[in-house]
């Protein structure tokens, strides 16, 4: 069981739910698909020794933005997209030409890459907190108090821009 | 090249896909809250990509910039949502092909 | 890893989660006739002496019960719900160190399932995880109450995250160290440093008492539980539910009540540990273990006392006390203890 195996398997998972995601019709199922994609996206990460982002990918991005998206698409009773031809084809059949030349194009840069480097012979491991928090808020202080008016800012926009006319 | 015992290949293959299924579902799905979804997911590639080559070239300042981004998502998702309510109990419709009213 | 090693790690992740099953229909028990006590009544007393079959009985009925799916209900995430409900119970569990560690012919065996170096920070990602076997439920049963229910109770549940792990977040602060058999280690001092290398609880009162507050509307209970309150929406969120799958429902609540109460006694009370106790053998692993069970059973035991005790909060008032009360108190905690590590007492 090398990480190597268990990330392919988590990678394929995402990408797996990401798909179902992309194709199903019903919002809600879409959102669940998405969820379980994250989780094992958050599983990669750990693989890849970011257990912090992990655990802040779970816990912000699938436990709470998705729970989001669901409370939102719950409320207001968004119903499934109906399966009906495009009144302009030619939108889709452009948007399709240009994901597969773009897909093509990535493969491309990409197939490869950094195969010719070696490899530094340094074991994994399976990543620390304490250095990234002393990072975090040493280095990269002023960007985190920056985030949190920022965060309150997107606080107050999406309160006003949700409420209802005339009510406080 | 490998990050923490895995190719970096492997990696950015797997972003590259998360990548191009998110573009996919934002330019062929009709309804808004479903291309919103997509382009969470290639922020998600992003991360990933950047999460394994701070991986791969021992770097933690990869970790503080994925960290960064996903409290910036969290504070876009809301926006994008609050947008969203708004506009869904002004046009009682999600088809963004509907949602024309600045189109002249 | 050698066989060996994978059956040791499958016996340290499954033998609390076991445990907790088997005691769960005792749980049960002690909870109705600990109810009658409280109200002056004589509780079950007919299925078996002092009612002890009671609980075999709900089984047999849970059993016999007509398992239905609503018509219009979403099939597929109706039967999930319940699933993932008593999933993200089960699982917190993995984290919990519950005894000393356990040493077997030179292998060294931590009584402790995952020995993650994210441990908190596990068990509140799965907290979130629990909302959507909620909301899902709420949902997908197709029925107005349900959905109330649903989205009340998600929304109580992520209202009173914050608190919850803002409190954690000072125990995190004087420990140095997410993991949480480092908490448990820094808890075990000897009787003379007790009031500041001792248990958490005594320097930081104010968290605990802001985390046990928050863990009553963590769990949906009493008297917090307006979302399944029987008086208002018929029964929120499993109104539909019947059978097996209300009883899972039934079971995750309850483990959901076994996990926060261990939970507690990891964070504020020491653990397995005691003051001036340091497990050398055998024997002293089994009494570590003895001392978390007893300590997780009290605190058990206090959520039952509380339930049958205090009435029940408004929903508006019960929002209100989570965000313009308890989150301040324990923001107002992790300045003390910032200022107690700064200050070097701590």
């Amino acid at each position: 069981m090398t990480p190597r195996l268990v990330f392919d398997a988590a990678a394929g998972l995402a990408i797996l739910f990401a798909c179902v995601m992309v194709v199903h019709r019903h919002p809600v199922k879409s959102v669940l698909a998405l969820v379980v994609s994250f989780f094992a996206l958050a599983v990669t990460y750990v693989l890849l020794a970011a257990p912090l982002i992990a655990a802040v990918q779970v816990i912000v991005y699938a436990g709470a933005i998705l729970v989001l998206f669901l409370f939102v698409l719950m409320l207001l009773n968004v119903p499934e997209e109906a399966r009906q031809s495009s009144d302009r084809p030619i939108h889709q059949a452009l948007s399709a030409g240009g994901i597969v030349a773009f897909a093509a194009a990535l493969l491309a840069v990409l197939r490869g890459y950094g195969a010719t480097q070696a490899a530094p012979s340094v074991a994994p491991s399976p990543g620390d907190l304490a250095p990234v928090a002393k990072l975090l808020f040493s280095d990269h202080l002023l960007s985190f108090e920056a985030l949190s008016i920022l965060l309150l800012a997107a606080l107050v926009g999406a309160f006003v821009l949700a409420r209802r006319e005339g009510s406080p | 090249m490998t990050a923490n015992g895995i190719p970096i290949g492997d990696v950015l293959l797997a972003s590259a896909a998360l990548f191009v299924i998110g573009l996919a579902g934002a330019l062929l799905r009709r309804n808004a809250i479903s291309i919103f979804l997509s382009i969470e997911l290639m922020m998600n590639a992003a991360n990933l990509t950047v999460l394994g080559y701070a991986a791969a070239l021992h770097s933690l300042e990869g970790q503080i910039v994925v960290f960064f981004v996903i409290a910036i998502a969290a504070a876009e998702a809301a926006v994008g949502l609050a947008i969203f309510v708004a506009l869904f109990r002004h046009t009682e419709t999600i088809d963004v092909n509907q949602i024309n009213l600045l189109k002249w | 890893m050698s066989a060996a090693d994978v059956g040791i790690l499958a016996l340290r992740v499954l033998a609390p989660v076991l445990v907790i099953l088997i005691v769960l229909p005792m749980l049960q028990w002690v909870e109705r006739r600990g109810a009658g006590l409280i109200q002056d009544r004589p509780g079950p007393n007919r299925v078996g002496p002092f009612g002890l079959l009671q609980p075999l009985a709900d089984v047999v009925k849970f059993f016999m019960k007509e398992d239905l799916v609503p018509s219009h209900a979403d099939r597929f995430l109706y039967v999930l719900a319940p699933g993932l409900a008593a999933f993200a119970a089960l699982t917190t569990f993995a984290v919990i160190p519950y005894g000393a560690t356990l040493t077997v012919r030179g292998r060294a065996i931590p009584l402790v399932g995952a020995d993650v170096s994210i441990g908190v920070l596990y068990l509140f990602a799965l907290t979130s995880l629990s909302v959507y076997g909620i909301v899902l439920a709420g949902w997908s049963s197709n029925n107005k109450f349900s959905l109330i229910g649903g989205i009340r109770s998600s929304a109580q549940i992520i209202s009173y995250e914050l608190p919850m792990t803002t409190a954690a977040a000072g125990v995190v602060l004087a420990t140095g160290s997410f993991r949480l058999t480092d908490v448990v280690a820094m808890q075990s001092g000897s009787w003379l440093s007790l009031p500041l290398r001792g248990w958490t609880v005594v320097p930081q009162f104010l968290g605990f008492i802001v985390f046990f507050v928050s863990a009553f509307a963590e769990t949906n209970r009493l008297p917090f539980d307006l979302p399944e309150a029987e008086a208002e929406l018929v029964a929120g969120y499993h109104t539909e539910y019947s059978a097996m799958k209300f009883a899972m429902f039934y079971m995750a609540e309850y483990i959901n009540v076994v996990v926060a109460s261990a939970l507690m006694v990891t964070l504020y009370f020491g653990g397995w540990t005691f003051p001036g106790f340091t497990p050398t053998n055998g024997a002293g692993v089994l009494l570590s273990v003895v001392i978390f069970a007893l300590k997780t059973a009290f605190f058990v035991w206090v959520f039952m006392w509380v339930r049958w005790t205090l009435p029940r909060f408004r929903y508006d008032q019960l929002l209100r006390l989570g965000w313009k009360v308890l989150l301040p108190l324990a923001l107002l905690n992790l300045f003390w203890v910032a200022a107690l590590v700064l200050w070097k007492v701590l």
